[in-house]
């Protein structure tokens, strides 16, 4: 038996035959995920190809996280027809609003996702999932294929492998690594890859810590990422999933395309500054600059973990006059826990704006948007121009601790100095 | 798989393009994404016109745009793909970011997506010939010199000769229909 990846192991068991990386398969996933700005079309177009049954509907999900409140009537229609798509195509998980929340966070959360799984979504971000070893595939518009017929092709991508080493220090964030990875790394040997995050730290980064890692490498074209299942993930997963599963990692001599080492002990606070999520500097770099909104949400930064460490700067503390900050919890779960926790009454309390959970201002600033001429330091994924709004806008990406430590001084702050 | 190999070949002119051609703005005006038009016959007047306006008079099917690195980078969208499926051209490219390279197959233009070295090998206006399935240009303007690439997965190129992913789908539903479980392209 020749020695994988653990991509390859994955798609080996799907294809039913050891796969290479370059092969081109049809594999088929165990879960197909369409969120709430594309199921309207998918279902449109399975009717305008004349599709009436779908492949295996049970293993599709609906979620609700772009825009879960209606902003206008035209989306408070389409809500109405996902509804009748999802009751027609006898869609196996339809999660309405309120009823989840961010699709690339709460399948986990709410133990649908387990390592080893073989995933693909609708939505860029699915890679998400390898934060419990699961790969997932992002799709566009053949995501209807899937769901007609099973599966659509892919290309086995080779894996790009980084071991972590060492601990962050106080007031750096994993978001700090995340960002300073995707600057260092070479888009082009990136592309089309599997990162796979493992290594001695591995130990002590938590699964809400590992969607962050698993988020970033997406905006420089890798194809997904994946955290080597262990021990923090069988304890998060326990009480989550009543089935068994095993915990697949690469083989220790697999076919790495490339590997490199981070010690996370040198990483300090890291913003991505426009136009673009992998121009990367210092904070040092651009601490001063005068900040009107701020937010701490998105499938990068929306976990209960984020949300506590943006607590931790804004207890007993008010947001600078001029400053709007926004707080998107994750999901659900998370908005209860953080409620539990007196989270929430800290944001409030500071003057911050709590949204309903799932993208928040990240899908396209259709809520809390940015005028032109404004400066927003926040989590969400991307900072192209236009993301959040005004085209004439600018998008700093963060830390939670870094956008916290901003919105209470009303410029960009290292957290470090507010600590 | 019943396609033959002539195909797979193409003889035109030559366009050459430097690296980092950006999909929205330099191949397709950006304001046909959020319109959602994708008819190769609309879209085609408009290519390539961020580099070059009078690209879609000058290029002829049977045309190659040759390009460096990262061809298409950027946000993919697909309509940069339906102008030049509109015009008839096929590409050979240096190399071209994943999300690009799956709009070019969906919307059913042939490609040579890595071509190390090409731009080197070319100029615009020069007579070469692609033989897309063995990954082989000829330039007859060079004394017929000749060059070999890695060609697409065989089951891509067959994606691309059905016209492209409407194409494919639609052949996929109607075996599927007639009694293939788990129907697949070959």
């Amino acid at each position: 038996m020749t020695s994988q990846t653990l991509t390859q192991k994955i798609l080996s068991r799907k294809a039913g035959r050891s796969v290479r990386a370059g092969e081109i398969i049809f594999p088929e996933p165990d879960l197909i995920v369409v969120h709430d700005w594309y199921s309207a079309n998918a279902g449109r177009t399975l009717r305008q190809f004349g599709v009436e049954r779908l492949h295996a509907p049970d293993k599709v999900m609906f979620v609700t996280d772009h825009e879960p409140i209606a902003v206008s009537a035209e989306s408070a229609a389409r809500q109405a027809e996902i509804r009748d798509i999802a009751r027609h195509f006898a869609i196996g998980h339809h999660f309405d609003v309120g009823r989840g929340g961010h699709g690339h966070l709460f399948p986990v959360e709410a133990g649908f996702v387990t390592p080893g799984m073989f995933v693909e979504a609708y939505d860029t971000h699915v890679p998400n999932y390898g934060a419990v070893g699961a790969l997932g595939f992002p799709m566009l518009n053949e995501i209807v294929e899937v769901m007609a017929l099973g599966s659509v092709w892919i290309r086995v991508p080779g894996t790009i492998q980084i071991r972590l080493h060492g601990r962050l220090t106080p007031g750096v964030l994993i978001r700090d690594f995340a960002q300073k990875l995707i600057a260092d790394l070479d888009a082009e040997l990136v592309n089309y890859t599997v990162v796979e995050f493992s290594g001695p730290a591995m130990e002590h980064i938590s699964v809400d810590e590992r969607f962050t890692l698993c988020n970033t490498p997406i905006e420089i074209g890798a194809k997904s990422v994946l955290c080597e299942p262990d021990a923090v993930v069988r304890e998060y997963l326990s009480g989550r999933v009543d089935r068994d599963f095993e915990l697949p990692c690469s083989d220790s001599d697999a076919p790495f395309v490339h590997s490199a080492e981070y010690d996370l002990t040198t990483i300090e606070p890291y913003v991505a500054v426009p136009p673009i999520p992998d121009r990367v500097v210092p904070i040092s770099a651009v601490a001063g600059k005068p900040i009107q909104h701020a937010f701490v949400g998105s499938c990068a930064s929306g976990s209960l973990t984020d949300l506590q460490e943006a607590a931790r700067y804004l207890k007993g503390r008010k947001i600078e006059s001029g400053v709007r900050l926004f707080i998107t919890p994750g999901t659900q779960a998370i908005l209860r826990a953080a409620i539990a926790q007196g989270l929430i009454d800290i944001f409030a309390s500071a003057g911050a704006v709590i949204t309903a959970p799932g993208c928040g201002p990240c899908a396209a600033g259709r809520i809390g948007a940015l005028g032109r001429g404004e400066v927003s330091i926040n989590t969400g994924t991307r900072n192209d121009p236009g993301r959040l709004g005004a085209r004439e806008s600018e998008i700093y990406l963060a830390s939670p601790a870094a956008v916290a430590a901003s919105a209470i001084t009303g410029r960009i702050t290292d957290p470090r100095e507010l600590a | 798989m019943t396609d033959s190999n002539t195909d797979f070949v193409r003889r035109g002119r030559c366009w050459l393009f430097g690296d980092n051609v950006c999909n929205d703005g330099d191949m397709i005006p950006f304001h046909f994404v959020p319109a959602r038009e994708q008819r190769p016959e609309i879209l085609k007047d408009h290519c390539m016109i961020g580099l070059d306006p009078e690209f879609p008079k000058k290029a002829a099917p049977g045309d190659l745009v040759i390009a460096g690195r990262r061809f298409a980078q950027g946000n993919a969208h697909i309509q940069a793909f339906f102008a030049l499926k509109g015009l008839g051209l096929s590409v050979a490219v240096e190399s071209i970011p994943r999300s690009s390279l799956r709009n070019c197959i969906s919307a059913g233009v042939l490609i040579l997506p890595e071509c190390a070295g090409i731009t080197a090998t070319v100029q615009t206006g020069e007579d070469i010939e692609i033989d897309f399935r063995t990954g082989r240009l000829t330039n007859h303007t060079r004394g017929n010199s000749t060059h070999t690439y890695r060609p697409l997965d065989e089951a891509l190129l067959h994606i691309i000769q059905q016209g492209g992913w409407e194409a494919h789908f639609k052949d996929r539903l109607s075996r599927s229909r007639s009694g293939a479980v788990h129907p697949l392209p070959t």
